[in-house]
């Protein structure tokens, strides 16, 4: 069995295959037509759905998230700020005690110089 | 060599399809529908020889478009062809199986036998065609209808190495991947294919 014969069973048979292709029929043709519409509608429909599904849970995402901060800043909040101004209060009180702590030194340099003297006078008769 | 090892036997399914931007879908999809236009006349009537029935030849078709623009659309369309045929043969032989099964059930359910001279031949072939024949049209016709029975004898594999390298016009990289074999595997099958086609076909040719 020679290659040329071989080739010319591949021309011919190929030849014959693309005349039959040629020669379908409009039904054929038209149901060949209508299936790719099909397949072609399904696959843009696939493509819609998902695309609706993610244009509407997106803004309906972000607003649930920007609710759930919103509620934990309005809830969370007060607390904090009541304790930081409680923490100022105690440095601003310390700022303003500052006179009394050095009255408060002064009466015990008079208490160590009450008993300095007393303790260099030699005891008491 | 791009190949679709990871593509089931049977139906396939992309199990995770990445969406593609809006512009690019638009764009694939005029891509998409040009391939299939120009590839659906061939694929139908490779089903048909392979399916000796036009409806159910159809039927496999438009379940190979669906499958390929559902499932593989984003894919580049270099990839497309070899999909698109292996997806159709796997239709075709899951729809052989069926008919097998069928049979097989047929059998044992009481009811007419069929005769299975008769078994393939629609009433409509026995109509005469109005139109006066051309005796080359003629010989053209009964000499695709010649082959379509060797190609029909012959085993799967080869009818498919033989339609795709010879009627689609694929190379053997391309058919290996449609057929998810080796390349080697693919210039077997087609030799063997046209040698067996050859034994037939040789007194009538």
């Amino acid at each position: 069995m020679s290659e040329q014969e071989n080739n010319e069973l591949e021309m011919r048979s190929r030849a014959l295959f693309h005349d039959s292709v040629d020669g379908l029929d409009m039904r054929i043709r038209s149901r060949l037509t209508q299936a790719r519409s099909a397949a072609l509608d399904a696959a843009s429909s696939n493509r819609r759905r998902w695309a609706f599904s993610w244009k509407m849970w997106t803004p309906a995402f972000g607003v649930t998230a920007a609710a759930i901060l919103g509620f934990a800043l309005w809830t969370g909040s007060p607390p904090d700020t009541q304790s930081n101004f409680e923490d100022l209060d105690l440095v601003a009180s310390t700022d303003e005690g500052s006179g009394d702590a050095m009255e408060m030194l002064q009466d015990d340099i008079d208490f160590y110089d009450f008993a300095d003297k007393a303790a260099n006078s030699g005891p008491a008769a | 060599m791009a190949r679709f090892d990871t593509l089931n036997a049977a139906w396939m399914v992309w199990d995770n399809p990445a969406p593609a931007p809006e512009g690019a879908v638009l764009e694939y999809t005029k891509e998409l529908e040009k391939f299939l236009a120009e590839i659906e006349r061939r694929a139908f009537r490779m089903a048909q020889v392979a399916l000796r029935d036009a409806d159910d030849a159809l039927d496999v078709v438009q379940d190979a478009m669906l499958k390929l623009t559902r499932s593989y659309a984003s894919r580049p369309s270099s990839e497309w062809r070899p999909l698109f045929y292996r997806i159709l043969e796997n239709g075709i032989r899951d729809l052989q199986r069926r008919r097998t099964v069928r049979k097989r059930v047929m059998t044992w359910l009481p009811g007419p036998k069929e005769d299975p001279d008769n078994e393939a031949q629609d009433p409509l072939d026995n109509v005469a065609d109005a139109a006066p024949a051309i005796p080359e049209r003629l010989m053209q016709a009964q000499a695709m209808q010649k082959l379509e029975e060797s190609l029909r004898a012959l085993p799967a594999r080869q009818r498919e190495a033989f339609m795709l390298r010879n009627f689609e016009g694929m190379d053997v990289a391309e058919t290996a991947s449609a057929m998810a074999c080796s390349e080697g595997s693919v210039k077997t099958h087609y030799s063997r294919a046209v040698h067996a086609l050859r034994a037939q076909l040789g007194e009538v040719w």
